[in-house]
């Protein structure tokens, strides 16, 4: 094997004021894996890179040992001008001399060299045990599965058409649109619903790339990213096809309030929806109209707000106002929700329009009056401190949107998890569209409580997140990475000592080991595509068969076996 | 076999937190004792209870394992599990006579060079307090 050179940085003194570079760079020297070890004055000025180049081919050195500044320092900087001259990056290691040890050192420079000695040392042990995972390439097929046509899978659908894509846009209703088909206007614009989505309907009927599957279910879906087994549950029975990436978009529902306010009892207290169905219908109803706010939200069981609500009874307490005159709306709530500034501009158009707000506190909900009908509301307004008596011949309850079960049962599938309401979780808040299984995306109301324009705009994130996926060729595994550069390698299980405990299974919070029967046993397989490298499944497996080559059980072995060696 | 230095200190840093407030303790030149050692891993997942062992074994006299906050680990939460494995090995620290107070798990943003500069610090001067490994590691090979 060939041998390692080692460059040691001074940082122009940096580093060598309190470690005493001359003594480690003997010591290493004396090692026989290394061939040679350079004292540098910089490693990352214009023109080391190729200095540096120069040496090792002189040398005919294969592995590169750094001593330097920290990964957060120059040396990502410094391995990554190596890479550009043509030097295998993962043949090239670092240990920090300068933030981790010189410069926290400062008083102490026998101690400081010391523990440089022992981390140069501990580095070679990488270097010399270490190993290359292996790499694959996954072949992606460039075509999508949106799964959802409202106002988010539309966008998401629309956006990957419009880049080349083609794209399967399956809903279970027999038309796309979603919840805004119902919505005659939609806050804070207020055209009405179909007009706003007019274009992305259009193009879903137009564009030879978009088909759509009308009153349609997924059935099932198989495969990882770059090429999902899809199967279509349709009118014209089963339909099978593949994906290289999936979209969920399946939005929620209200909250159906059941025994609140009298809703059910009394035919006059009704849900937004149905308020939206009145007003699609024509019936505006003139009188006393009374709004209440969060109810079923911000409590205990569903601590979120949702978003939507307090806009939707702004847009409807003035369309009351508007459309049926002589009528008074007032809304009981316990916060306006109006972030933005258009929302909040919404929000005081409201007041001048004449809505009466009245603030109440959790612990004393509204309470109503009336048999049969709803014909008043007593509230306690926390502002003023009084209670008040309002008339009401309409009570509408503004109640959060929730997770629709059968998205839970959705994301199972695809083995993504729900948060403790059933909302499809993100992978990381950094990564809003992206989840826990590489080649899935979500968004729109099935991931969080959103507006409609919240909802578009998702959908556009994730056609773009899943287009610089499906628009290559074939995308190596060692690239997936879900924190920013690439992976550090992937978990390898040695198939002769696994015994099949399903231990990694358990642990792997990506879902990348996998029980397979080989013969009478139970071996674990990882799948390369979805492991991240957290080393999880190594830190559980009781025999050893699980191993990241780049940081193998040798390596941590030989790495503490080194951190306290004496140095002379 | 290594030299017994009462405050060796092994620790088992993540890229994504730990090692950053090193980084940063660097930077702002955070003078600290040089007892300690790291070896940088993806997450605290990395970390098998058997490396602690082996490292008690190999000279240390404490070692800290530092993560990112559970519910901020770049993982998916790999690092819980890892929190969990790591409790349990307190308990078997103690009945083995190394002392679960050896053992030290700290969570902490990458932001926080202040919190991990004190905890190592913290550390140092806690594992300085405790009683010599030279008499368990006697004791270890006096078993054998
Ligand atoms: C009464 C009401 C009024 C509203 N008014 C406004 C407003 O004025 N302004 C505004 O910005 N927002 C408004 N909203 C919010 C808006 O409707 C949502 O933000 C938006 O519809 C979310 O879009 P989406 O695509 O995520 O979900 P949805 O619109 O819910 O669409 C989901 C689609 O997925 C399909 N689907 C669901 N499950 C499956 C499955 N298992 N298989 C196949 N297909 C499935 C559904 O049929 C549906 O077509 C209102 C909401 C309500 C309830
Ligand atoms: S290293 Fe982590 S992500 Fe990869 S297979 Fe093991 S547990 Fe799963
Ligand atoms: S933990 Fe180890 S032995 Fe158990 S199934 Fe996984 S690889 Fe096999």
């Amino acid at each position: 094997m060939k041998k390692i050179g080692v460059f040691l940085c001074n940082c122009f003194g940096e580093i060598g004021r309190t470690v005493d570079l001359e003594s480690i760079r003997k010591r290493l020297a004396s090692d026989p894996s290394v061939g040679f070890v350079a004292l540098r004055e910089s490693l990352c000025m214009p023109g080391d890179a190729a200095e540096v180049r120069a040496t090792l081919r002189e040398r005919g050195v294969g592995r590169v040992l750094l001593g330097a500044c920290s990964p957060y320092g120059r040396m990502e900087t410094v391995r990554l001008g190596l890479a550009k001259e043509g030097v295998d990056m993962r043949k090239v290691r670092g240990a920090d001399l300068r933030e981790g040890c010189a410069w926290i050192h400062g008083k102490n420079p026998a101690g400081a060299t010391r523990k440089a000695a022992n981390q140069l040392d501990m580095e070679l042990a990488r270097l010399q045990n270490g190993q290359d995972s292996m790499d694959i390439d996954i072949r992606v097929r460039s075509e999508a599965l949106v799964i959802g046509a409202g106002p988010a899978g539309l966008a998401a659908a629309c956006g990957l058409a419009g880049m080349g894509i083609p794209v399967h846009l399956v809903d279970r209703g027999s038309a796309p649109g979603g919840l805004l088909n119902v919505v005659t206007k939609v806050y804070p614009t207020e055209v009405s619903g179909p007009a706003k989505i007019k274009s992305l309907v259009e193009m879903t009927g137009s564009s030879p790339l978009i088909r759509f599957y009308g009153k349609t279910k997924v059935a099932s879906v198989k495969g990882y990213a770059g090429d999902f087994k899809v199967a279509l549950a349709g009118p014209e029975g089963n339909t099978s096809l593949r994906a290289g990436a999936v979209v969920l978009a399946t939005g929620a529902r209200l909250l159906f309030p059941r025994g609140l306010y009298g809703y059910g009892k009394m035919k006059n207290v009704i849900t937004q929806m149905e308020m939206e169905r009145q007003f699609a219908a024509g019936n505006v109803a003139c009188g006393n109209a009374v709004f209440i706010q969060c109810v079923g939200a911000r409590c205990a069981e569903r601590p979120y707000c949702s978003t939507i609500c307090c806009p939707l009874s702004l847009k409807n307490a003035m369309r009351i106002l508007d459309e049926a005159p002589g009528s008074t709306v007032t809304i009981l709530h316990r916060d306006i929700m109006t972030p933005g500034s258009t929302l909040e501009a919404y929000y005081r158009k409201a007041l001048h329009r004449g809505v009466r707000f009245v603030r109440f506190d959790a612990q004393r909900p509204p309470e109503i009056r009336g048999n049969g009908l709803v014909s008043g509301v007593e509230v306690f307004d926390v502002l003023s401190g009084v209670t008040r008596s309002i008339e009401a011949d309409l009570l509408v309850l503004s109640t959060p949107l929730v997770a629709d079960p059968e998205s839970a049962a959705l994301a199972r599938m695809l083995e993504i998890p729900v948060d403790r309401h059933g909302f499809i979780a993100e992978v990381y808040p950094v990564h809003p569209v992206e989840t826990r299984n590489d080649g899935v995306f979500i968004c729109g109301t099935a991931r969080w409580p959103a507006s409609s324009d919240q909802a578009i705009a998702q959908g556009e994130a994730a056609a773009v997140k899943a287009a610089s996926f499906l628009g290559k060729e074939t995308v190596p595994a060692l690239t997936m990475s879900r924190v920013p550069g690439t992976k550090l390698g992937h978990a390898e299980a040695n198939a002769e000592a696994c015994t099949g405990c399903g231990n990694c299974v358990a642990v792997c919070p990506y879902r990348a080991c996998k029980l397979q029967r080989v013969g009478q046993r139970s071996v674990s397989r990882v799948i390369k595509v979805r492991c991240k490298a957290c080393g999880s499944c190594m830190s559980v497996c009781p025999n050893g068969a699980m191993q990241i080559p780049e940081q193998n059980y040798r390596v941590t072995g030989a790495m503490i076996r080194r951190a306290f060696r004496e140095v002379r | 076999m290594s030299p017994v230095a009462d405050t060796n200190i092994l620790v088992f840093a993540c890229r994504w937190c730990g090692l950053i407030g090193a980084d940063g303790a660097g930077r702002r030149r955070t003078e600290l004792p040089a007892s300690f050692r790291v070896i940088p891993v993806e997450c605290a997942g990395y970390v098998e209870p058997d490396a602690v062992i082996r490292a008690f074994a190999s000279g240390a006299a404490g070692v800290a394992v530092l993560g990112c906050h559970v519910g901020g680990c770049r993982f998916n939460d790999a690092n819980h599990p890892a929190l969990k494995r790591l409790e349990l090995l307190r308990t078997l620290l103690d009945t083995t006579g190394i002392g679960g107070d050896r053992l030290l798990l700290g969570f902490g943003t990458a932001h926080e060079h202040h919190q991990w500069a004190d905890t190592i610090r913290d550390f140092h001067r806690h594992v300085e307090g405790l009683p010599s490994m030279e008499s368990w590691m006697t004791s270890v090979a006096g078993d054998r």
